[in-house]
Order: C-alpha cells, then structure tokens, then sequence
C-alpha cells in the first residue's frame, strides 16, 4: 500500500488554478522530497493531504484513506510552515495538547520519549516562547511523533533555522526515518538538504509536476556522458590548448585540478586517460559526473520558463 | 464532542491564566462592590421612611429588574468583547489553529470549544455578580425593612437562563465570523448586538417600567437567543476547515 498517493489533484482557488493535474505516489518508508520555487503549490498539496483543502477535482489517499477521513489524519503527523506551538505554554503542555486530541489514553511516557528524540528533554518544563527557532522545530518535530503516526508531512522544517539548527532538524528527521521507520514527506527549498536525506522526490512548479522519481535515477538519466578526470596537479596551458583543438574529446571545463569532458561517441575514456598519461599527466581519479539536485532543479526550471 | 471538549479545557485553560480575566474582574468587581454597597444605601433610606408595601413592590421590582438585566448584560458583553477576538485573530495569524485543523478536530468542535471556553467564564462571573448584587440588595435593605425577599421569576429566568442563552448564542455567532473572516468582524458583531441590547434595555426600562420584569420580557429574551441560535446552527453549515484556511494569513502560500 502507498503511504501517499495522489491522483490528477487539482485545486482552484478564486480565478487561480494553484495545482493542476498533480499525480504521484509516496512508497512506505520513503524520504520523499517535494521541491519547488515560491508559490509553486507545495503548501496547497501539504494542505489538501492534510485535509484543511479539498481538491477541486482527483483524488487523495493516504495509507489507503481518502484525506477527508479522520482515519487518514490519525495516521498522519506533521510539521506545517509555521510551527504552531503556543508560546505561553510549556514544551510538555504542548505536547499534552495534542494527545488529548488524538485521545491517547497515558501519554505520559511517550511524551518523555519524543522530548528525548528530539532532545529536548532538559527544556521539557520552560515555555515555548524562550525558544529558539531551531528548538521550536524540534518541538514541532516531537509533536508530530506524540501519537506514533506512520507517515510524517513536514513543509520546509529547517526553513529560517541557524545551520547548526537545520543539522540537529535533519539529525532528528534521519532518526525518524531511520530508527522509528517512518515514511517521510518533505516539503524544502533546500535542495542541499533533499539531496542529503530524500530517496525520491517531486518537483512542482506552476501547480504542475516537471519531474518525479527516485533521486539516484534521475540523477543518473540527468548526468549525460560527462566524466570528471582529476589530475594531481592543474595542467599547463599548452596541454590544455591541445586538448580543447581535440574536439572529439569533448573538453567542456577545467576547474583546478579537475578536467570535464563529454567525448563523443566511439571515444572511450580508457582512451582520454592514456593521452594525458602519455603528456606525462598523473592522474588523481576518474569519475562519471553526476549531477547534483541543482544543477537538475535549475535546468528544469529554465525548460519551463515562459518565452 | 470530545474534540470540542479538548479544545474547551485548553482554552478555558488560557482564559483563566491570562491577565485580561484579572483585569475584567478587577473593574466588574469594583463595581460590583460599589453598587452592592452603594444601591441597599439608597434602598434602605427611602425604606426607612416607611412606605405602603403595595406601593413600594413595583418600585422595588422594577430595581431588582433593573439589576438583574443589566448586571449579567455588562459583565457577560465585557467579558465576551475582551476574548471573542484576540486569541483567534493570534491563533490564525501565529499557526495554532492550522495545526490543529490538520488533526482529527473538527472545525464545528473547535468553533464549539472555542465559543464555550469564552461564554462559560464569562457566565460564571455574570452570575456571581448578579447574586451578589440581588442578594446584598434584598439581604441588606428590602427582608429588612419590608419583610419580603424580592426577585420575580420572569426576571431570575431571564437573568441567569435566557439572556445567557441569548449571549451564548452571540458569541457563536461572532466566533464563526472570527473564525472564516477578519476576527474583527467577530468582534464587532458582538460589541454591536451588546451595544444595541443594552440600549434597548436601557429605554424598555426606563419607558415601560413592568416590562423587564414580566414573562414577556423573558421570553423576549428567549426567542431573541433562539433566533440567534438559528443564525449560528445555519452559518455553521458553512464553516469548514478551509474557509477557516483561507481566511488565516499566507493563505495563497
């Protein structure tokens, strides 16, 4: 069973269609990354799953409930762009709060625990309103946890935290993931932080999913033929003139010590390697590039820009 | 129904640990003091002076009718125009209400809650203080000098059960605009409807001097809260989690 699946959601909101024909699936025990700019619709689908919007058209399930049913949203726990802790009260009446709403019979020991994942243990009896930021993700995070979800939905958790912060929000999020087994929906601008801790993603602009799969994969399909050949020492300038007149080689940079080529077809790259060993070149390492989340983010979003 | 009741013990909660409850009771309590001392004073001198029972009865009525209108009038409308909007305006602006729309909550349980949570303290006080007015009236200046404990049935039943009534269903209705619009507009309804209720409770008063303590006055009072609580029970069929959404800050993020 999908833990998220999503089926040609779309969502008017007055003259604006905020999602359009938004399909996609959420594996159990997936770090899902949901990426996109500034009014793309990542928040409107966080909302539709959650059930605070209901989708003009499609249809939304989580762990096989429609997200209009209470079922869905028992399953569910969440982190949404603002944290919605109450600063007058206490990280432990916070928590206490939402157990009462989810109707967990002695929460007392769970609640200990969650303040332990995210440590915050120590802070457990000071109010909310002495935080930090970084500390009222964390609590965030443990709230989501108090009634034991299986899927967690976060919308940008590290999103005007310190970076040392946003490391101790990923630590904790890992941990979910990793320890507690959870399924996670990560909503981020921080496509460092994507690529760190999500196996697949989606990537949403202008309400319309461009491009959606497992990370690796995509990566891999984005990538291309070039190969990064690094020499111990940067190459003299006549090599590198050489080089660049061979344009079966493909050269397309030099950054340093790191060569970039993308030969063309029948030229191997046993065969680059031996032309700079015979100019007497030490070679350091060679490595099919791959590319990173931003270079795919970017290219993607130049594709779909408007003319 | 236990949603509600969870969002009913939270807000009481905030209600009865914020500064605006001691700050309401201090000034409702000032008065009371005064008029608790002030009106026997005034009672038990005129008393003194030995007038018929028959023709000291209606005055007496209208005095105790008077008090029992406009007692639980100004306490429960100054209480309620204090928190029917601040806490939501803050809720909807900071982020509570969102995350606690994304649970299993109801968005009826928690305009529900919500609406109990500023009514049921807001009641508590409006009594106390009616009593207390009534009882130091009658204890102090009337069973003493007349013999007779004054309070008409029509006026204690429109006192402590359908003014209430009526009061707890404005507040529901103001709570479900806070709620789905500006919170202002909210308050606004309610500070208008209080405003307009006591003026008119002010003129029947003053005009008609049998009427507030008469059946007809409470049972004016009774239609006037069952109206309202039809306007609430159909203004409720709309509210849903995403009127509420859209109508909180960064709805289009």
């Amino acid at each position: 069973m999908d833990a998220i699946r999503l089926e040609a959601i779309s969502k008017q909101l007055g003259e604006r269609e905020v999602l359009s024909d938004v399909s996609f699936t959420v594996k159990q025990g997936d770090i899902f990354g949901y990426l996109g700019p500034n009014g793309a619709g990542k928040t409107t689908t966080i909302r539709i799953l959650l059930g605070l919007l209901q989708p003009t058209s499609g249809k939304a399930t989580i762990l096989g409930d429609d997200v209009s049913r209470d079922e869905a949203r028992r399953k569910v726990g969440f982190v949404l762009e603002s944290d919605g802790l109450y600063d007058n009260k206490t990280a432990e009446e916070n928590l206490w709060y939402y157990t009462r709403i989810y109707g967990m019979a002695e929460p007392a020991e769970r609640i200990d625990r969650v303040l332990s994942l995210v440590e915050l243990r120590d802070r457990a009896r000071d109010k909310v309103g002495t935080y930090s930021k970084g500390m009222r993700q964390r609590l965030a995070l443990a709230r989501a946890m108090t009634h034991n979800p299986e899927l967690l939905v976060l919308d940008e958790p590290t999103a005007g935290v310190d970076p040392s912060g946003q490391m101790e929000v990923r630590e904790v999020i890992l941990n979910m993931a990793h320890k507690e087994g959870r399924t996670i929906f990560l909503s981020s601008h921080n496509l460092d932080e994507v690529q760190r801790v999500c196996n697949r993603i989606a990537l949403v602009d202008r309400g319309e999913i461009k491009l959606y799969g497992e990370l690796e994969q995509l990566q891999r399909e984005r990538s291309g033929n070039e190969v990064e050949i690094e020499t111990t020492e940067a190459i003299a300038e006549p090599l590198l003139a050489e080089l660049k007149s061979l344009s079966r080689l493909g050269l397309r940079e030099r950054k340093g010590k790191v060569l970039t080529f993308a030969p063309q077809e029948g030229v191997r790259i046993p065969d680059i390697v031996s032309l700079l060993v015979g100019r007497g070149v030490e070679i350091e390492g060679v490595s099919k590039k791959e590319a990173s989340l931003e270079e795919i983010y970017s290219a993607i979003l130049k594709e779909v820009e408007p003319s | 129904m236990k949603g509600m009741l969870v969002v009913l013990r939270n807000d009481l909660g905030d209600t009865l640990h914020s500064k605006s409850l001691l700050i309401v009771v201090s000034i409702i309590g000032a008065l009371i003091v005064a008029a608790a001392v002030g009106v026997p004073i005034a009672l038990h001198s005129w008393l003194a002076k030995g007038p018929a029972w028959e023709e000291a009865k209606p005055l007496l009525e209208l005095c105790i009718g008077l008090a029992a209108n406009y007692v639980p009038l100004i306490v429960l409308f100054s209480c309620m125009a204090t928190w029917a909007t601040d806490p939501i305006a803050k809720e909807k602006a900071k982020g509570p209400i969102e995350s606690l729309l994304a649970t299993p909550l109801t968005a009826r349980g928690v305009w529900i809650g919500k609406s109990l949570a500023i009514f049921l303290p807001a009641y508590i006080i409006g009594l106390s203080a009616t009593l207390i007015v009534i009882l130091t009236m009658n204890l102090a200046a009337i069973l003493p000098t007349t013999g007779h404990f004054v309070l008409p049935l029509a006026a204690a039943f429109t006192s402590f059960l359908f003014l209430p009534l009526f009061m707890l269903a404005l507040v529901m209705v103001g709570i479900i605009f806070s709620l789905i619009t500006n919170p202002v507009i909210g308050q606004t309804i309610i500070i208008f409807v209080g405003v307009v209720l006591m003026q008119v409770v002010g003129q029947v008063g003053g005009r008609i001097l049998w009427l507030l303590t008469s059946w007809d006055y409470a049972l004016y009072n009774l239609a006037g809260a069952v109206l309202l609580g039809m306007i609430a029970f159909s203004l409720s069929r709309s509210l849903t989690k995403e009127k509420i959404i859209l109508s909180s800050k960064g709805r289009w993020a």
